[in-house]
């Protein structure tokens, strides 16, 4: 039983030790997947939020798959629920933002990438942060996204179509 | 028209952060919001176990008046104890009063 897994299971028993544990293990992910997804705004609350449902839900996971993803899931699952809570639509906001990524190698590389994802919707921007930046698989995506493997084929496609399109440094 | 292959390489190279020390105020912020859950849950739970008790003992007291009801006048014959419903009703209210003084007597100590 790899050291996630024993830790879940101890966390499902209501152990809080465990679960903080692995909250220490994928806050990262969680956070930088959700910031980037919400453009910065709320994602710190959005990540709370996050961990609370996992700690409740702590007796639901299965052992299928990893720990990761499954955070990952309930993280793509609260930024759908609070987007359409909040009554946003599917706007894009093409306006460039502002995000404090002191660790990113070149930062005018990472205002750009920001500005190109800024210009996806949602569901591409969720696809391309979980295969490009999270180093998912595309069967992985899919199943925290809750789509067909085909579907999230053609989202990662599309994505990468139009992020090629805007990112100078890659052309 | 450049490869997609070359492309995901270059993306992924773009979207990699290095993977950074966990930001210990935010485990902490949800350290103490998973105690105040836990808190808030045994809460509850005692709260639901007090309703249970004080709708027994609610359910037991209104048994009682229907079979005291039942009895008619009371009357204690010489040499007999009292039996039958108004026996029952007596244990109930007995039993009610139990449930009901037991945690004035726990929390005055």
């Amino acid at each position: 039983m790899d050291q996630d897994s024993e830790l879940a299971r101890r966390a499902a028993a209501g152990d809080a030790v465990a679960f903080t544990a692995l909250v220490r293990l994928h806050e990262g992910a969680v956070r930088r997947f959700l910031t980037r997804l919400t453009r910065g705004r709320g994602a710190d609350d959005l990540s709370q939020d996050v961990f609370l449902k996992a700690w409740r839900m702590a007796g639901h996971w299965r052992g299928e798959g990893s720990y990761r993803g499954w955070l990952m899931r309930i993280a793509w699952t609260q930024f759908l629920s609070a987007h359409r809570a909040a009554g946003r639509s599917a706007a894009r906001d093409q306006a460039a933002y502002d995000l404090d990524l002191p660790s990113a190698p070149d930062p005018d590389a990472a205002i750009d990438l920001n500005r190109a994802l800024a210009a996806l919707g949602e569901r591409e921007r969720a696809a391309a942060l979980l295969c490009y930046g999270e180093g998912c698989s595309h069967a992985e995506a899919a199943e925290i996204m809750g789509l067909p493997l085909g579907t999230l084929k053609s989202i990662v496609a599309r994505a990468r179509t139009a992020l090629a399109a805007q990112l100078e440094t890659i052309q | 028209m450049i490869d997609d292959n070359l492309i995901d390489e270059r993306l992924t190279a773009l979207f990699a952060e290095p993977e950074a020390a966990p930001d210990e105020a935010f485990v902490g912020r949800i350290q103490r919001a998973v105690l105040a859950e836990q808190r808030m849950a045994a809460a509850r739970k005692a709260l639901w176990l007090r309703f249970g008790i004080e709708a027994a003992g609610s359910v037991a007291v209104a048994i009682a008046f229907v079979l005291l009801g039942r009895l008619g006048p009371f009357t204690l014959e010489l040499g007999k104890g009292p039996s039958g419903p108004g026996l029952a009703a007596g244990l109930v209210l007995l039993l009610w009063l139990a449930v009901e003084l037991r945690p004035v007597a726990a929390t005055k100590t």
